[in-house]
């Protein structure tokens, strides 16, 4: 049990997906919070979409999940 | 094997880090200026501290040795070993800490639990990273020694004269800056290595086809996710688990060192940025540390230890003039560790120990100047202690072991500490306690429940694990906290809105 012996079945392949997938999940928790929250501490006035933290959040992700794509 | 131009590098360098710290002397009036620059700083000083004090000049050798022997999945610890946690960080946890105007760590876990919860995670942290010091001088210093032929006093002496004044004087704003200019100096000097091993190799597709005819045992080496039965560190079960779950978040959420940076920026923007940022940057070490020791497989074929293929990469590839600027990149790598460590303790000390338990109510000039005498005795603490690791040389590997012990636990409070109204106290107290207990018994008796070579990821999930349920189970048996009690310290949906009261 402490081996993680029953996931022994499952290949790198599927492994694999998995952390896509965590990656995707992270994405979409990113996407569904609000514009206001992420902005905080930005004058209204000043907010624009390079300083918006969810498209550099996805931009991060986005690199990351090509790297475990490639290899 | 250095040159006259490399000398000259390497003083200049020093020389011009120990006038840019002082330099920050003049921002320095009050306790909040020593421990958290004033808040004041911007995201990219911050990301760029965080990144580069992960990173010592231990790290370029040990990763690279790894990456030697069991190829691209040692850098999973830069890629899903950070960037998941550093995201959860900056739009969950460092909000949190940023707006309850925090110092340490275990303030919030003493303000969520109790003051003996915080006394243990404090003085834990105190521990390790007054022994991590006298050993990290002494380890670098050989290392140091070994690659450039530089005395083993000289080093330790410089190292901790530089870093001690900058850090005296200029509290943590020295401490980031300083920073700063040691990331561009270590990318620099690693991104040279690597595109002149590139060019010896005969590029990557080249280096790849040769490493793949060169047996049985390199047929995993580009794998980033290896199998679970794997005899290496890294099976892709602990990757998970162990790394991505818990390690990863005890990291960037639970150290004192790396959430200190992101409550110095000035607004909930930079203090969330500065991690994003960081984490964007986080996933080009790997490139730094762990291709080296890949290129070494094709150039430096057979090597018996893996440690040695960083060094025998400089002397073999770099020309005079780069094997300086690799030097001050290590230079660089051993100061970034040294400042993190002093400020950071100084802060512990102060704010945890000092203010609660020996003196409560002084002036606020009374605090600075203890952070800064605390600096100052723990920089003489670890260059007295330092030879005691040329007696015991499994001490380094032996304290990194004891931090590990404490991740899972420490995460397990963290988790339930803010996102579980019902979690008690008691309940906080005794996962801890229990938790860390487990994690070593695991340790002492790997042999008999683990198959893997070193099962430090499988141990902190587990001890994760028993810290939750112990939390949960004790918690439910005891006195629940109330709604004042908790204001500002639990997650609410509040925090997404324009609610800043939390």
């Amino acid at each position: 049990m402490f081996n993680f012996d029953w996931l022994s079945d499952v290949s790198q392949e599927t492994a694999k997906m998995i952390f896509l997938c965590l990656y995707a999940v992270i994405g979409l928790l990113v996407l569904l919070l609000p514009n206001e929250y992420v902005y905080e501490g930005i004058a209204k006035e000043d907010r624009h979409w390079w300083n918006n933290l969810k498209l550099w959040s996805i931009a991060v992700l986005s690199i990351l999940a090509s790297i475990y794509n490639n290899f | 094997m250095l040159a006259g131009i490399d000398y000259f590098i390497v003083i200049a360098y020093i020389i011009g880090m120990l006038l840019l710290g002082l330099y920050f002397k003049k921002f320095v009036n009050s306790s909040e200026d020593y421990f958290l620059g004033g808040k004041s700083l911007p995201f990219w000083a911050i990301g760029m501290s965080i990144v580069v004090s992960d990173i010592g000049a231990l790290d370029f050798v040990g990763v690279s040795g790894q990456a030697y022997r069991y190829g691209i999945s040692v850098g999973n610890f830069d890629w899903v070993g950070s960037v998941p946690a550093m995201l959860l960080a900056a739009f969950i946890f460092i909000p949190y800490f940023w707006r309850g105007g925090m110092y340490t760590i275990p303030e919030y876990l003493g303000r969520r639990y109790n003051q003996k919860v915080r006394t243990i995670a404090s003085v834990t942290w105190i521990l390790f990273f007054a022994l991590d010091l006298g050993v990290l001088f002494w380890a670098s210093a050989v290392l140091l020694n070994v690659l450039m032929g530089w005395p083993i006093w000289i080093s330790i002496v410089s190292t901790a004269g530089v870093v001690g004044l900058y850090t005296y004087f200029g509290g943590i704003t020295a401490v980031i800056m300083t920073d700063v200019v040691q990331f561009v100096i270590m990318f620099i000097g690693g991104f040279a290595l690597v595109f002149l091993s590139l060019y010896e190799v005969g590029g990557w597709d080249n280096m790849v086809e040769k490493i793949a005819t060169m047996g049985p045992e390199y047929r995993n080496h580009f794998d980033i996710i290896q199998p679970q039965n794997t005899k290496s560190p890294f099976p892709w079960t602990g990757i998970l688990f162990g790394l991505t779950f818990v390690m990863a978040n005890a990291y960037m959420i639970g150290n004192q060192s790396i959430v200190q940076r992101c409550l110095t920026a000035k607004n909930e923007w930079h203090a969330k940025a500065s991690m994003i940022f960081g984490s964007a940057l986080k996933m080009f070490i790997p490139i730094l540390v762990l291709f080296p020791g890949l290129m070494a497989v094709v150039v430096h074929p057979g090597l018996a230890d893996g440690d040695q293929a960083l060094p025998l990469m400089i002397k073999s590839i770099l020309p005079p003039g780069l094997v300086g600027l690799m030097f001050a990149a290590f230079f660089a790598g051993l100061m970034s560790s040294v400042d993190s460590l002093l400020n950071s303790t100084a802060t512990l000390f102060t704010k945890d120990i000092y203010e609660p338990f020996i003196k409560k109510g002084a002036d606020d000039k009374h605090y600075l100047k203890v952070g800064q005498i605390t600096t100052l005795v723990l920089l003489v603490i670890g260059v007295a202690t330092s030879p005691i690791s040329s007696d015991f040389p499994g001490i380094y590997v032996a304290i990194q072991t004891f931090m590990s012990y404490f991740q899972g636990p420490i995460f397990s409070i963290l988790l339930l500490g803010i996102f579980w109204k019902r979690s008690t106290e008691w309940g906080g107290l005794s996962a801890l306690v229990i938790g860390i207990g487990f994690a070593v018994y695991l340790n002492v008796f790997k042999e008999q429940f683990f198959t893997i070579e070193d099962p430090f990821l499988y141990i902190s999930w587990w001890s994760f694990l028993l810290g939750v349920i112990i939390n949960i189970s004790v918690s439910s048996l005891t006195k629940k906290h109330t709604a004042e009690q908790l204001q500002g310290l639990v997650f609410s949906s509040k925090i997404l809105s324009k609610n800043k009261n939390l």
